[in-house]
């Protein structure tokens, strides 16, 4: 388990780093963080010809929590996020996401960045950014780029980002009034990737009927997948039991094939789904009730 | 010495000290503050001048010829010093001994290859580094065979064969027999008869295998430095691998991260020694990284089919036991993984008294890694068996699981008792232990609980198991597979310096379970000095006293006698030379309390280190013809053992520990996940040398214990490939998995043991699985559901989940 021979580049800013991408013209690997790359360069299944390190660039370490929006820069270690008074007081759904991810030791070198530019569809910060409307900074050679969180991952392990692309930053929206979450997920043991995730968000209307559903789902597909025709079950209705079931069962049955592994078969996963959306809806509602 | 030699002390009375201060109580480990500095010395942390680094290229099929090996452009890469095959095992090398006879292949694969991780050509290089490089450019041709991966298809005829010139891929068949069983289930009220399956799993020490081998070409010697759990047996199979005389290889056994059975690693120590001969005697150097180690290394255990009955009568008392086992030990019998199968006859019945019982036994060879030790080597899923079978029968009877326990152990007063497989446990008394975990976790309120429960759609499950560990193991336990001996040594030498200090020498390395600190506590007790004066040095295979190490829970109680017996002979040394100093005779001398004097005469005393002292430093003042070398060696082994007979009966592991564990689960029926919600444990492991010790052990055993039962398992597809390589899908238990257990500790001494101390190193390993499964079981069964397969993962309970709500 020792990587091949490979350049090694530590750039102190967001330009050269863009410059060695452009020069390595796709041979090159952004490390930023490491959890997922190491092993992947260990057992030799990425062989980059360089790495370009981006820790050095301080530029891209920094949480801001103004104007309704949580937003990070991409080599923000995930645990400086989550141990931010303003993302837990403000954020908390963001908060109870990034405490899912992995264990303390792996967040306190993952960045935010890195997680949603490796695009793990298990993994907690995806699914947050699409349940969120989060939005997307991409600087490039020819600039920069916003790329909205519906639009940015493509598939398994694959994003909107260009080759010469870094993602430099994301906003998270917060939640408004009258609005309840939930993140639930189901992971062999605590701190593993996800059989079966989902997260809830629900606002309501003055009536007390749902205004506003979102439910997206990880672990189950190629990307987070959004409940679409869930949501659309959920909104302008008093949520009562059937409601929520009968959300839930429309989530799952709308999933495409979900992933079959050692761990768990599609038709696990996708009974999982079934179980965490009514869960995550009956817990987000209690939420938006008492918000 | 003569045969008048004292017995070795049994009691804590015995010693020659009236206030011990370490025997007995929490005493801090002499091995802890160089691991918590991070000062230890393992393996990877030596470097010796011109050492070589190995790697190793493995068979990517499970069963495959193979028909050409081309290394000539590795051969070329720049730093590359020795590449090895097939063909150089063949000519330097046997191939490894087994367990059973006949079923093992050279360390790197001559002809086929048997499993997807077998060794097939290794690299000696400047670095790591570059030998992974140098593996890139080796191609080896291959032509796949059929594989075998289940064990039923493996006997049925037609199978692919691991080894055509054995005829078939049975590796041991026999039929144990011990009482009348036939008129035990004629004459039965109820039988109970289930099948059972557990996969497989094994050890994960935090340290994989590491080695640096040495060939002296002009001495003929071979010298190996590695993570090996027991030196002398590694060296002793060395010598018969490359025909050397013993003395001749010398191990040299380093601290190591852990083991639980399997470290030794002789594939990995045969293939350096090859790649330093053929590099002209430089070191080399290999160290086991985790995807080898879960691929081909010590990782994997017990895969096993059970077809298993209880005969019991109309009040529910045991009559007979039967257990058909189908042992899956993969490609060969290389890993002593045979002797698994063969340990369950040191207590067959658990606790019970039960009169007659059947052990129909037979070990299959499949194209999977072959089989290790691990921890509790084969009773942890014999004792699921027995003890899901008693909560069945329980609740056929209609009785309260303890209940049916209580109704057959084996009573305080039949001590020693002989099971019927044939070991003689020493002590116990399994109802105290019942009762106190019954007392810890409030059983009575707990079944209301769960009844509370229950009316509100919750599944509280309690699981209540009492099991014995088998502890100081002995070979002949092991006859009945082709391992044999009766008796296995574990010596001490200890020495008094000119400075009045003390030092123990033994044959094993540091491991982790702290036997150094249990010698030191019981020689600092025997002189009455502080344990700081005590130093224990580990010496290598051709330095030490005769040695085995630790394994099968015994060294804790075989190095306690060793140092005893040595400490009882220095004493008498020291004796005769005070005699001579108060000008009377050794038995009117005695020590007492650190001091050596005249019996009943207070003032004709003098610490015993000055006795010491004048031993080497005034000959002038020595009685003539006294030895004057204060240090005496001694080595221990169980007494009373006996050779097995034709149906493996005899008297083997030489203490039977007892425990009974207390847990209640919450199984959540809509996502089959179980969670462990509180953890009782009654133990009962005779004198504690050191109580923390035990702790530890007892607390390692229940984390292992969660991960067989809930996490671990070695997956292979049809095609032989392993789908668990790593860590992302071999799933050890962490610390949010396992709970911390609520502990009492009861003492029944053990007649025969030193100390009346008895073996616990394999701790609640043994029941933790059954446990937990049980209690899985009591919160299914208002569903009326069994679950029967190790581990209880999530996607297995939710597929017996699903297809009862589909009955439903």
């Amino acid at each position: 388990m020792k990587p091949p021979i490979f350049d090694y580049a530590t750039p102190a800013s967001v330009a050269e780093a863009i410059a060695l991408l452009a020069r390595y013209e796709g041979e090159a690997k952004l490390l930023s963080g490491g959890q997922s790359l190491v092993p992947l360069l260990n057992m030799r299944l990425a062989r980059p010809a360089v790495l370009v390190d981006l820790a050095r660039i301080a530029a891209l370490d920094w949480v801001r929590v103004a104007d309704g929006v949580v937003a990070i820069g991409a080599m923000t270690r995930q645990r400086t996020v989550e141990l931010a008074p303003e993302v837990q007081e403000r954020h908390p759904l963001l908060h109870a996401g990034l405490q899912l991810i992995a264990h303390p030791q792996n967040r306190n070198q993952g960045t935010i960045g890195g997680s949603l530019a490796h695009a793990d569809p298990a993994a907690e910060l995806p699914a947050l950014a699409v349940a969120l409307d989060a939005s997307f900074e991409a600087a490039g050679p020819e600039g920069t780029r916003t790329v909205a969180a519906a639009d940015f991952f493509l598939t398994y392990l694959t994003t909107a980002l260009a080759a010469t692309e870094i993602l430099t930053s994301v906003r998270f929206p917060m939640l408004p009034a009258r609005t309840g979450w939930a993140i639930q997920e189901v992971a062999r043991r605590h701190g593993d990737f996800a059989l079966a995730g989902v997260v809830a968000v629900v606002g309501l209307a003055l009536s007390g009927a749902i205004s506003r559903a979102r439910v997206v789902l990880y672990g189950v597909g190629a990307t987070p997948v959004r409940a679409a025709a869930a949501e659309r079950l959920l909104e302008g209705h008093v949520a009562d039991a059937a409601l929520l079931a009968s959300a839930s069962a429309q989530a799952a049955a709308d999933l495409e094939e979900p992933l079959t592994d050692v761990h768990a078969s599609a038709d696990y996963r996708r009974d999982l789904a079934r179980v965490l959306v009514g869960r995550a809806l009956a817990e987000a509602m209690t939420r938006a009730h008492a918000a | 010495m003569s045969s008048a030699e004292k017995a070795i002390p049994r009691s804590l009375a015995e010693i020659p000290n009236s206030r011990p201060r370490y025997i007995g109580r929490p005493t801090n480990r002499l091995e802890d503050p160089a691991l918590l500095t991070g000062r230890t010395q393992f393996i990877d942390d030596v470097v010796l001048p011109r050492m070589l680094h190995c790697a190793i290229l493995r068979s990517p099929h499970a069963h495959a010829k193979i028909t050409a090996i081309d290394t000539s452009a590795a051969e070329k890469l720049a730093g590359v010093a020795a590449i090895v095959t097939g063909e150089d095992a063949r000519r330097w090398s046997n191939p490894v001994m087994t367990v059973p006879p006949g079923w093992g292949t050279h360390c790197l694969a001559i002809d086929k290859v048997r499993f997807v991780g077998e060794p097939v050509v290794a690299v000696a290089a400047t670095s790591r580094y570059v030998a992974e490089d140098a593996l890139e450019l080796i191609t080896v041709d291959y032509e796949p065979l059929p594989a075998v991966v289940d064990a039923r298809q493996a006997l049925a005829v037609g199978s692919p064969l691991l080894f055509e010139e054995n005829g078939d891929n049975v590796m041991f068949r026999k039929l144990f027999t011990w009482g009348d069983v036939d008129a035990a289930f004629t004459d039965a009220a109820h039988v109970v008869q289930r099948d059972f399956r557990w996969h497989r799993l094994g050890a994960n020490p935090l340290e994989t295998f590491g080695v640096i081998s040495q060939w002296d070409e002009v001495e003929g010697t071979l010298t190996c430095r590695g993570s090996f759990q027991a030196q002398n047996h590694f060296a002793m199979s060395r010598a018969m691998v490359f025909n050397l005389p013993l003395h001749k290889v010398r191990f040299i056994s380093h601290p190591h991260g852990g083991s639980f059975g399997g470290k030794g690693g002789a594939r990995g120590t045969d293939i350096t020694a090859l790649l330093s001969r053929k590099s002209g005697g430089r070191p080399v150097k290999w160290i086991e990284d985790r995807m080898e180690y879960l691929a081909g290394g010590a990782s994997q255990a017990w895969d096993r089919h059970y077809d298993a009955a209880l005969a019991l009568d109309v009040d529910g008392k045991v009559l007979g036991f039967r257990v058909r086992l189908l042992d899956d030990l993969g490609a060969t019998a290389e890993g002593w993984g045979a002797v698994s199968a063969a340990k369950p006859l040191t207590a067959f019945t658990g606790c019970y008294a039960i009169p007659a019982a059947q052990y129909d036994l037979t070990i299959v060879a499949t194209n999977k890694l072959p089989g290790s030790p691990y921890r509790g080597m084969g009773p942890p899923p014999h004792n699921w068996v027995l003890e899901q079978l008693m909560d069945l029968a329980a609740r056929e009877l209609g009785l309260d699981p303890a209940e049916i326990r209580r109704r057959n152990f084996i009573p305080p007063a039949a001590f020693p008792y002989t099971i019927a497989s044939g070991n003689e446990y020493d002590s116990g008394n399994y109802e105290a232990t019942l009762a106190a975990a019954l007392a810890m976790g409030d059983y009575r309120a707990l079944r209301e609980k769960q009844a509370r429960l229950r009316s509100e759609g919750r599944y509280l499950g309690i699981g209540l198991v009492t099991t014995i560990e088998p502890g100081v193991f002995d070979w002949n336990a092991y006859a009945i597979v082709g391992q044999p001996g009766t008796g296995v040594p574990e010596g001490a030498t200890v020495a008094i310096d000119l400075f009045g200090k003390l030092t123990i020498k033994v044959g094993f390395a540091l491991e982790g379970q702290g036997q150094y600190t249990v010698a030191a506590q019981v020689l600092a007790d025997w002189f009455n000095v502080d344990i700081a004066d005590v130093r224990v040095i580990p010496l290598d295979t051709l330095s030490a006293p005769p040695h085995f190490g630790p394994g099968g829970s015994r060294l804790g109680v075989a190095v306690t006698g060793a140092v005893l017996g040595a400490a009882q002979r220095l004493t008498e040394k020291l004796i005769a030379v005070a005699a001579g100093l108060f000008r009377t005779t050794p038995d009117q001398v005695e020590l007492r309390d650190g001091r050596i004097g005249v019996k009943g005469n207070p003032e004709a005393s003098m610490p015993f280190q000055e006795v010491a002292q004048a031993m080497l430093g005034r000959s002038d003042l020595l009685p003539p013809g006294i030895d004057p070398n204060p240090e005496a060696t001694y080595v221990w082994t169980a007494p009373g053992r006996t050779p097995a007979d034709d149906q493996g009966r005899a008297k083997s592991y030489l203490t039977a520990a007892n425990a009974c564990h207390l847990v209640v689960v919450e199984v959540d029926v809509d996502t089959a996940q179980v969670r462990i919600e509180k953890y009782w444990i009654a133990d009962d492991c005779g004198t504690r040398l050191n109580p923390a010790s035990v702790e530890g052990q007892t607390q390692g055993g229940v984390a292992q214990g969660v991960g067989a039962a809930l996490l671990e398992e070695a997956v292979y597809d049809e095609d032989g490939q392993l789908r668990t390589s790593t860590f992302m899908d071999y799933l050890l238990p962490t610390i949010y998995e396992v709970p911390m257990t609520v502990k009492q500790a009861l003492c029944t001494p053990s007649p025969f043991a030193p100390l009346g101390a008895k073996g616990c190193g394999e701790g609640a390993m043994h029941a933790t699985p059954a446990a937990i499964l049980c209690a899985i079981n009591d919160a299914l069964a208002p569903l009326g559901l069994e679950f029967r397969e190790v581990p209880a993962s999530p996607q297995r309970l939710w597929t017996l989940l699903r297809q009862a709500r589909r009955d439903r």
